[in-house]
Parts: C-alpha cells; structure tokens; sequence
C-alpha cells in the first residue's frame, strides 16, 4: 500500500550485525524450547501424572459375556495390597457403573474400555482424563486426598445422545468406604 | 503481473463464502446451546451443524484460501503467467464439486460424524468421498506449484527464488503430506466401510492416521498468513524484511517438524505407546521454534517500518508505525492472538498439563484463538491487500476495514477467553446441551454468555468484511500497479542451494515422519483383532 | 550437481547440519521417552529395561491374568451383534419364519400386530426379535408365557423368526399432532440424570444396533419394561444400557413414553 525506501548496499557492515542479533534470538528461541523439554520430563520423573504404560486388548463385542468387563465385574473392587481397581466401561448412553465411588488416601487404579464407539472419561475437578478406544483398555491412576462428588461427562462426541452421557463420581472417606467393602466385592454408588 | 485474476478471485469468492455461511451455523451453535435459549430438543441438529461447520471452515475455506494466494504468489513473484490455469481451473472445480457432494449428506443428517470422523461411527459414504474429492483438487495445485517453481529456476539457475514462492511452495508440499494421513483413513479405513465391503474398522489405527493430518493441518491453515508477515506486512507499512534467510528457515523448518508431532492429539489414547508420546511430544515443543524466529524478524521488520517513519526510543517507535493502515493493525492484532494461542499451545503439548483440559472446551478455545484469531485475520489482510490488484478497482473503504479487523480481533477474545475458562472448569466440547441448572453447571453460564456475544460480534464483523469486498467489486476503476512483496534490508544475491530449493527438507520431512509414525503406524496395522463392529450413523429415522 | 540436488549431497553442510540435529533431537527424545522414564513410571512394577522399551513402544500386553472376576447371580444375555449377522436372510429363510410364527399369532396377532397388549413384532428388527428369543431360551430374560414356547427352537428358527417379522410391513407411526409435541424425555432426554433422548436408539434422531422400534406398540407393555428395567427385574439388556436409563425415570416420564410410543391411529 506504500513503498519500499531505497534498498541498502548488501555488503553493509549491517548486514554482519543483523546476522549476530538474529544468531543470538535463535539461541535464545533454542533454549526456551529446551526449557520445556525438560519441564515435560521433570514432570515425568516426578510423576505428575503420566501416560499408560501398557496397549491391552479387549473385543467390544463380547465385554457383556467374558472377560473383567462384564457387568457384576464392574465397578471398584479391593485388591490384597491395599489399593482398589475401578473398572469401568463407556457405552452408547452411559457409563456402567454409573456412578462410581472410591476412597480416599488410596492408590486408585482404572481400567477402562468402550462397548462401541469412542468416548471420554473425564472427572470435573481433577486432572483424571483419558479416552476410551473400542477394542483396547485404558488404564490410569490416581489418588484422592479429599471426599468429592463429581460429575464424570463423556468427553468425546459419541452419537446423538452425548450430550445426555453424564456419570457421576463419589470419592468417599476411606473409613466408610472399609465398612462398605466388608459385605460386597464390587462397589458402586448407583442407587 | 497477475494475469489469471478470475482464477484466483473465484477461489478467494468461494472460500469466503463458505466461511460466512459456516460463521453462521458457529453462532447458531453457539447460542443455542447458552442459556440464552431454550433447548432445542433435537441434539442432532446440533451435531449436524458442528460437522458442516468443521468440515466447512476446516478442509474448504484454508485450502480455497491457500490456493489463490499461491497462485497470485506465483504470478506476482515470478513475474511472469503461471504454467497450468486449466488444471489450476480443474482443481478449483473439484474443491467445489467435492465440497457440494460433502456437504449435501451432511445437510441431511446422513453424515453428523463430526469433521474429525471419529469411527467406529460411520456415516454416508459421499461425506467422505466429498472430502476426498476436495482434497484431490488442492494436490492439483500442490502439482502446480511445484511445476511452476522448477520451470522458473530452470530459466533463472542459480538465482535466489523469491521468499514469498519459496514459502508458498512450501506450504503446498506440507499440505501433500499432511493430507496423506487422513487420506489413508478415508480410503483404505473409512471407506471401505462406509461403502459397505467390510462391517469392521480398526479405530485406533484410524485415530493414529488421523492424527498425521490433525495437527499438521494446522500449520497448512498458517502458511499463509505467516507468508504474509513476511512478504506482505514490511512493504505494506513501509519498511523492509529485517532477514531473508531467517525467512527461509522458518518455513523450512515448519515443513520438517509440522508432521511427526500429532500424536500429543493421542496423549490420552490407550493405543500409542508412552514412549512415542514423548517423542512427539519434544517435536511439539520445537515447532514454537519457527513461530519464535518469526515474530523476532517480523518485530524487527516493524521497527525498520517505525524508525524509517521518524519512531524513536527504545519503545517509542511503537507510537510511530502507521495504525491507520488495516495490515499493521491485522498484524498487531494478529501477533496478539499468536501470543495467546500459543501460551495455550504450550500447554496442550505436554501430558501432564494437557491431561487436565483434552477434550475440554479449552482445546475449542485454542484452535479458534489460533486459527480463526491468529491465522484468518490475516486472511482478511491478505484479501484487502490483493483485492484492487485482482479487481482493478480501488478498495477505499478503509474505515470499514480497521472496524471489521478490530471487531474481529475483539470477538474473538470475547469468544475464547470465557471459552477457555469454562475448559478449565471441565466443560466437556461438542455437547448439544448443557443443563445449567444444575449447580455444578451453573457457575458456566456466564462465561458461555460472554462467548455468545463474542460470537455475535464476529458475526458482524465476518458481514463487514463481505460488505468491504462487494464494495471493492463496485468501486470505480482504478490501476493499482503491479503487485510486489516485501524487499528485505540486504536482498540475496545468492542463497545456498539448501535454502533455494527442497529435496534435502522433504527427505527430513518424510524421514522424521516415518521414525516418529512408522512403529506406531505397523505395531497397529499388524494386530489382526483390533478391527471392531462399524456403528451406522443417520441410518435409524 | 544441480542446483536442486546439491544440498542432497552428504559433503553439504546443511545436509550434515540438518541431519545430524534432527537424528540427535530424536535419539535424545527417544532415549528419555523409551530408556530413562519408564523405571520411574513403572515404579516397583519395573521389570528391566528391555521389558520396558517394548510397552513404551506400544506393543501389546496380555491383560494382567491373576485378576478375579466376579460372576453375576443371575443370567446375562450371551447375543453377541455382528454387523451385518442379518443381512442377506432370504425368502426361504422369512417362509420357514412365518410357518414358525403361527405359534405366535395368539398373542402377537396373524401379521405380528397384537390385539393384546403383547408387543407388535411386524417390522421390528431382526437383530432384536432374535436377541429377545436366545434371552428367553438361556433364561437372561424371563417370562412364563415365552420361554415354555421358545425352549424348542434352535438358532435357525430364531434367525428365520427374526427375518420374518422384519419382513412385514411396519405399522406406520401415528403421533397425532393433537396430542401436542413429542414429550421431552423422548426427544430431549434427562441429560444430567443421565437420560439421552429415547430417540438416539430407538429411531426418530438415529438407531441403535438392538434397540427395538417402539412406534405403535402397546402402552402397557412399553410401561411394564420400563419399570422392570428400573426395578432390575429384567436384566437382558447388554451391560445395563437400559437400566441405566429407565433407573434415573420418574414415574411420569415413563407414563408419558409409553403414551407417546404407542399412540395408535384411531
């Protein structure tokens, strides 16, 4: 829209001068960059929370029949060493159990799949949130410090009812949780 | 020296005009789903729209875009009439044949699979062949370009290729590429299916492949406004490109790290395994590093602009840069944005603080801060700047203009900050419906007002900027000279036949995209049991 | 050399720049991704280093195999879908189904429209007549009038009772505008209460592999499989996909489905 002013000669010292300046700027853009590198691993080391270790596989058609995801196997049960393992599956409408509750102060351990199609896992308020993937099991952990109930929305379009696939979580205080476990071997909250 | 104008007017009209309908339905999605209004009672009207929108704003408007800049580029900086208009015609043709056979299905509800696909779900097989078809008219112009860029440096051996070829052809080689992974999906996964020859997909393989495409794109929807800064900006403001070269290897290195990074989009995804997450998620990481060189030379190109204006001080040259002019103020605001999105960007590229907005409203903010903020206000730039060029008319209204940037750059914060927000508190994206009664949901509704009206704002400056082209078409006549790009301060002479051509970039492309995707890409294709059942979408009314 | 193909050559210096960065950064990203974070991930589960480049690569694992699994008390459907199981049952499959059907007339009526509040079956889904006849067989659905009557069909008779009745014409739907709008637990659904539309399976905004059409069938009977459902008296349906809807329905919600879905032409 306006002109140029006229050209300098290209064997300006400023050219030498310019190249220094824009050597020193790419230095400095470099180590930003590694800045974050490192951050993302010290992250890691520290265990902020890190991405599943192993690829299982599971058959989407046969969950309801065999296998840990069928439906009296589902929800939170009391492992020998002390921790719980939740299992859980994402379905068109719902998840099952629908409502899921865990303890506090416990090593919290999901395995999680879908029965059709893609969906999310994700409970509001934390930083828990992984995919469900038809045909492979998605495990995370993780570790309550405070009793919390939390809606658990399905998180990646799903079909035309996704916006009604709300599930709920329930972390309760590990001592009424104990009482609960004492007569059942799979806990949920669902009414 | 534009000589194809009708050419490249079509392509700019027909972008524009899917961006301003697809504008609409973002709005409508927006509004309906506030609490401003009551509930629809139909989600998969909802979806319907969102997959037209996507697939609109996504897969036609940027590569309309991207490919009439590029052919106004290649007559405009090569000085001479561009090899191939017929097939440049033909490729234009299918862009919009495809786009038509796209959308048709999608308008019927056949097709409400969102414009990321997402199988097992599958729906009518001519959405996707719609898409093919689109993209297969843009390899046409990748074809050209290239064409184009050997038949010249065949004439003129030895001499530099003008920075602003040099990007476009670029970008049209990182288009080629990027596109390859969810074409390989639609082809060989989704058809198939969709077609009706087999009843099983393998979903995750289908999300590796997309993944190729998913974020890469992102960077072929950048091309041209980053080419803009570039070749366009300097001139257009009066000063000169602080550094060629700097030029040069930003766009190089856009081609090599924009592939073998999409994996971060799988950071939650139980099929990839952890260590390739990592990988890609240290690629991600230098990808900022062409953006930081960018803004860099680009600053430094502004600040020749403002000293040369008489701007002084170590900030007061600020005062000085002409912000009268529509393309300083895109670029500024445009630079704001990109400042913004790519705080947000860093974020999403490393698990452990992506692992707390994936998939949230967050992720919508940040692509619509970046692309539709960032990217398409240049866009607009670009436009303005070509327009009495491709026209041969004046384009005077430039009060209009700076209102339709600043309503834009204003809409679009209004739009994505509450958007982001409402990420955070874990809203969960692309739901038709949120109940906002209820009390965990409630503190939400503000915050998805105040992107409503951002919305709307954008609205009002999308039509603004409909009103400022038509208004162009009609001006009286006017030369507007030949079209020339930015000079930088020490023009080259000569470059290094690395930074004057491809091959050695495209094999690093190909290669770290092969060791960052190949094991992912055969460890899944060669598990027999991951195929699972199709779920048919639009099949039950 | 040409131009286009110098800095193709390894004696260039930007080909040994370019190549030696980019390999560097991905064996050094490689090394951290593969080598050095998995024993702080895996924690006391870490077993060596090769072990653990082979899971950060993604290749699978078998499942973990001590785990205990805990079995129901009571049956559970064993109908696994396949896409396309259907597909293809040809007239002599619909005519040895419609021969099979004349034991079905009394209640479910000579076209498979009912005169007694027993489900119409003209039309309806093969996959969801067959699914329905194997629960009734294996006990996962009960019934005393249907399961006396199904324990002497084999597999194929189900399949051709299926094709038949999805053979038959469909009634056609009649919701009298009369009645006012469609009620919104069908359309809408209960979205926080974890209620999608019944629309999103049961036809209307999409279908749902085993989700049956509900137009015109009887209201009673819509009701009284709502309730069971709700109370956990049937459990056929795979994985609880029903119980976790009809569970979260109030009373009204239920009357007002079954009204709305079997509204018959007067």
């Amino acid at each position: 829209m306006t002109g140029d002013p006229p050209p300098s000669s290209p064997h300006d010292p400023g050219a030498e001068h310019a190249l220094r300046i824009e050597r020193r700027w790419a230095s400095v853009a470099v180590l930003i960059v590694i800045f974050l590198i490192v951050m993302a691993a010290v992250a890691g080391v520290h265990q902020a929370t890190m991405p599943q270790l192993k690829l299982e596989l599971v058959d989407p058609r046969t969950l309801h029949v065999s296998g840990e995801f069928i439906e009296s196997n589902l929800g939170t049960a009391v492992e020998p060493d002390g921790s719980v393992t939740v299992r859980a599956i994402g379905q068109q409408y719902s998840f099952v159990p629908q409502c899921i509750v865990v303890p506090t102060d416990t090593v919290v351990h999901f395995r999680a799949t879908s029965g059709d199609v893609v969906h999310g896992f994700l409970i509001d308020g934390t930083n828990l949130n992984t995919m469900l993937i038809p045909g492979f099991i998605s495990t995370a952990t993780a570790r309550f410090s405070t009793p919390i109930e939390s809606h658990m929305p399905c998180h990646e379009y799903c079909g035309v009812g996704h916006e009604g696939m709300w599930g709920k979580v329930k972390v309760i205080d590990k001592a009424a949780f104990e009482k609960l476990a004492a007569d059942r071997r799979r806990l949920t909250c669902v009414d | 020296m534009l000589i194809n104008k009708r050419l490249i007017l079509a392509h700019f009209w027909l972008a524009f005009a899917g961006f301003g309908l697809a504008l609409l339905l973002g709005e409508w999605q927006m509004f309906i789903r506030s609490p401003l209004h009551a509930w629809i009672g139909n989600p998969e009207l909802y979806y319907r729209s969102v997959t037209a929108h996507g697939s609109a704003m996504a897969y036609v408007f940027p590569t309309l875009v991207a490919m009439g800049f590029g052919y106004a580029i290649t007559e405009a900086a090569l000085k001479r009439p561009m090899i191939g208009p017929r097939w440049a015609w033909l490729g234009f043709a299918l862009v919009a044949i495809g786009t038509v056979v796209a959308m048709v299905p999608v308008a019927l509800g056949h097709a409400s699979v969102l414009y990321t696909f997402y199988p097992p779900m599958i729906g009518s097989p001519f959405y996707y062949i719609g898409v093919v078809i689109v993209v297969i008219g843009s390899w046409i112009w990748v074809a050209l370009m290239s064409v184009n860029l050997y038949a010249w440096k065949r004439d003129n051996p030895g001499q530099p290729v003008p920075l602003a070829m040099f990007s476009n052809v670029a970008g049209s080689y990182l288009w080629a590429w990027t596109a390859v992974g969810a074409a390989i999906e639609l082809i060989f996964l989704i058809l198939p299916a969709a077609l009706g020859f087999t009843t099983t997909i393998d979903a995750g393989l289908s999300r590796v492949f997309f993944s190729w495409t998913l974020h890469a794109i992102v960077y072929f929807w950048l091309f041209p406004t980053y080419i803009a800064y570039y070749t366009i900006v300097p001139r257009a403001i009066g000063g000169r490109l602080y550094s060629d070269a700097m030029g040069r290897l930003a766009f190089i290195l856009f081609l090599i790290v924009s592939m073998p990074i999409g994996v971060h989009h799988l950071f939650m995804d139980p099929e990839v395994g952890s260590g390739f997450k990592f990988m890609h998620s240290v690629f991600t990481a230098f990808v900022a590093l062409p953006t930081l060189l960018t803004v860099f030379t680009i600053c430094a190109s502004v600040e020749i602009a403002a000293r040369l204006r008489g701007g002084k001080g170590a900030l007061g040259w600020i005062t000085a840069l002409p912000w009268r002019n529509p393309i300083m103020l895109a670029t500024a605001f445009s630079f704001i944005m990109l400042g913004f999105g790519g705080a947000g960007g860093l974020i999403n590229m490393s698990y452990q603080l992506d692992s707390t907005i994936h998939n949230t409203q967050w992720i919508t903010g940040h692509f619509h801060l970046i692309f539709g903020g960032a990217i398409v206000i240049m866009y607009f730039a670009i436009a303005y700047d070509l327009w009495p060029h491709l026209t041969g008319r004046a384009l005077a209204s430039f009060g209009l203009m700076r209102l339709q940037l600043a309503t834009w750059f204003v809409g679009m914060m209004v739009l994505t900050f509450p958007w982001h927000w409402v990420g955070i508190l874990g809203m969960p994206r692309r739901m038709a419906f949120y109940d906002y009664t209820d009390p965990a949901l409630a503190a939400q509704a503000a915050s998805v007002i105040a992107s409503v009206i951002g919305g709307a704002i954008l609205v009002i400056s999308g039509a603004l900027f409909i009103i400022v082209l038509i208004r162009g078409q009609l001006a009286p006549r006017v030369d507007a000279g030949p079209y020339r790009f930015s000079v930088a301060v020490h023009e080259p002479r000569r470059v290094p036949a690395a930074l004057n051509g491809f091959p050695l970039w495209l094999a690093l492309m190909i290669g770290l995209t092969v060791v960052n995707y190949g094991f992912p890409i055969a460890n899944l294709a060669a598990l027999s049991n991951t195929a699972v059942p199709i779920v048919p979408v639009g099949t039950g009314r | 050399m040409s131009d286009e193909t110098a800095a193709l050559s390894p004696r260039d210096k930007w080909f040994r720049a370019s190549v030696a960065i980019t390999a560097g950064i991905a064996i050094v990203a490689a090394a951290v991704g593969f080598i050095w974070l998995p024993p702080f991930q895996a924690g006391a589960r870490f077993q060596g280093v090769w072990n653990a480049i082979c899971q950060a690569a993604g290749l699978a694992q078998p499942a973990p195999t001590a785990a205990e699994v805990v079995t129901a008390g009571y049956k559970t459907t064993g109908v696994v879908f396949t896409p396309g199981m259907f597909q293809g049952a040809g007239a002599e499959s619909v005519g040895r189904g419609a021969t099979l059907a004349l034991r079905c007339t009394m209640c479910h009526g000579a076209r498979g429209m009912s005169q007694a509040n027993s489900p119409n079956l003209a039309g309806q889904y093969a996959a969801v007549v067959y699914k329905e006849l194997r629960d009734y067989k294996s006990g996962a659905r009960t019934s005393a009038i249907m399961q006396p009557l199904v324990v002497g069909l084999s597999d194929q008779d189900m399949r051709d009772l299926a094709a038949y009745y999805d053979y038959l014409p469909r009634p056609p739907a009649y919701h009298p505008a009369s009645a006012g709008p469609p009620p919104e637990i069908v359309v809408s659904g209960a979205t926080m209460r974890n209620i999608p539309p019944c629309a999103a399976c049961h036809g209307g905004l999409d279908n749902k592999t085993g989700s049956p059409w509900l137009d015109g069938q009887p209201a009673p009977y819509i009701k009284a499989q709502l309730e069971a459902f709700k109370n956990g008296t049937r459990r056929n349906d795979i994985s609880e996909q029903m119980r976790n809807v009809a569970r979260n329905m109030t009373p009204d919600e239920i009357d007002a489905a079954a009204r709305y879905y079997s509204s018959q032409p007067p």
